[in-house]
């Protein structure tokens, strides 16, 4: 292991009370726009016909995420961030890629989860993500130490509450009995759920050491898309793949609209776990389920004609869901809490040999030292070519044919981006995106 | 010179890894998930 470097101040100094607010109150924030924007993510994909395989439907967002993991970074702060990231902290590469793949085989395993027992039951079994979050958070990050009583209270608390609301949701927006093969589905489910909270630990692990989101997700996708890749060949076959992206051009651009839409939320989750944790930020982020829901019923007219209990599940289902937010927003980090977490950051900096102020810097969202601001010709080229990419997409798609109601679509979205600026604004108040 | 640094520095990052246990962990759930897939599909 590298020795620490000398020059620089100890990690474990506390942060100033203030500044603490700051950062726990735009992470939280963070945290809702996640939600906002995660389940936003789902409408595109409603657009698209089912007769295309899961596999390449998972396919061709994760290529639409790719390219907004690379060009959103260009395009908010330049790829030169990216590269004094991995100068400072190489290994979070590794942790990277590695959390990519996690998130690919997930994703992939809820494909199957939901075609053997049904989104009803599957959904609320891979939510459980968050509760393993929180497991791992308070085990390996020194999360929710020192909190009090009344912090776990709301944190798990309010986790549960969004279970309990997250189990009924699902029941009332399922449309579909479950089939056979249900220990497989169940299985699937659960497994896509460990592997998404075991998740968080590469995110945490990243975050405490003082890397930059915008940095993190560029080495994330390169998992994200091998794995996928691999997957869908495998499955599928190269040619028969080939064929089933080459017949889907009329579908790509909603696909990778998706894909895109997913990306601005993953951001926005991966600041709120940087800055509140993972046991909060991901259960703040799950409120992707009641923004889903929204779609669906507004837009969508999923639960026209629908039993009155159906409805009841739904109000029960998202007041629960909206109170358990409220319980965990409510529940941020004590001073105390947050030196237990300096604490973790330094095990991690002196392990890898971290400049201590680097990881410093990282933890109270402040520049480690001054970049050239300006943008690379890679800058450019990476977000010339995906917007002229979504362009030539957008003309090739096909309008479809699918019901929906353009007035609430507009009103959903114009509420996204409301949430996506006013919580741009104020990460760039506060951090400066970093 | 430099590459014996260079090459110095990638086997300390890769020890510093291999010795974490917080590796071991995400990887074999990694392993198991793609275990559990090879099942499901």
């Amino acid at each position: 292991m590298n020795p620490i470097p000398a020059n620089a101040a100890n990690v474990s100094t506390p942060v100033s009370a203030s500044r603490l607010r700051s950062l726990q109150a735009v992470g939280i924030f963070s945290g809702f726009a996640a939600g906002a924007w995660l389940g936003g993510a789902e409408a595109p994909i409603k657009l698209v016909s089912p007769s295309i395989s899961p596999i390449t439907v998972s396919l061709i967002m994760v290529l639409g995420v790719f390219l907004a993991r690379w060009s959103v970074p260009a395009f908010i702060r330049g790829t030169a961030h990216v590269g004094n990231d991995v100068r400072q902290a190489p290994h979070l590469i590794v942790w990277a890629v590695l959390a990519g793949c996690m998130w690919a085989v997930a994703n992939t395993l809820t494909i199957y989860a939901i075609r053997n027992v049904g989104l009803s039951i599957a959904f609320p079994l891979w939510n459980t993500n968050s509760l393993l979050g929180i497991f791992w958070g308070f085990l390996l990050f020194n999360e929710l130490h020192y909190a009090g009583w009344k912090r776990w209270l709301g944190v798990i608390g309010g986790a549960l509450c969004m279970f309990a609301g997250a189990t009924m949701l699902a029941i009332a927006s399922s449309h579909q009995a479950a089939p056979g093969k249900a220990t497989l589905g169940i299985l699937a489910a659960l497994g896509a759920g460990a592997l998404w909270g075991t998740m968080y630990i590469p995110y945490r692990k990243a975050y405490l050491t003082g890397m930059n989101p915008l940095s993190f997700i560029t080495f994330f996708t390169v998992g994200e898309v091998l794995t996928m890749s691999l997957l869908a060949i495998g499955y599928r076959g190269a040619f028969p793949l080939w064929h089933e992206l080459v017949s889907a051009r009329a579908v790509l651009f909603w696909l990778m609209l998706g894909g895109f839409v997913w990306v601005v939320g993953d951001l926005f989750q991966q600041y709120a776990t940087k800055y509140v944790g993972i046991s909060r930020g991901i259960p703040l982020s799950n409120t992707n389920q009641l923004w889903g829901l929204l779609w669906g019923i507004l837009v969508f007219h999923e639960l026209q004609g629908a039993s009155r209990s159906v409805y009841t599940q739904v109000a029960g289902g998202s007041i629960l869901m909206a109170l358990g937010a409220l319980a965990i927003s409510l529940s941020s980090a004590t001073q105390r809490e947050h030196s237990s977490w300096q604490d973790a950051a330094q095990r991690e900096g002196t392990r890898y040999g971290v400049e201590r102020e680097y990881v410093r810097a990282g933890m109270e969202g402040r520049a480690h030292h001054e970049i050239d601001k300006r943008r690379s010709p890679l800058d450019w080229a990476l977000i010339i070519g995906t917007t002229a990419l979504f362009v030539i997409l957008a003309f090739a798609a096909k309008t479809p044919s699918v019901g929906f109601s353009t007035a609430w679509a507009v009103a959903l979205a114009i509420a996204m981006l409301t949430l996506m600026v006013t919580c741009g604004i104020a990460l760039w108040r506060v951090t400066k995106f970093l | 010179m430099v590459s014996n640094s260079t090459h110095r520095a990638s086997r300390n990052l890769l020890l510093a890894i291999a010795t974490d246990i917080h590796f071991w962990i995400p990887l074999g759930v990694l392993l198991g998930g793609l275990a559990l897939l090879d099942k499901v599909r």
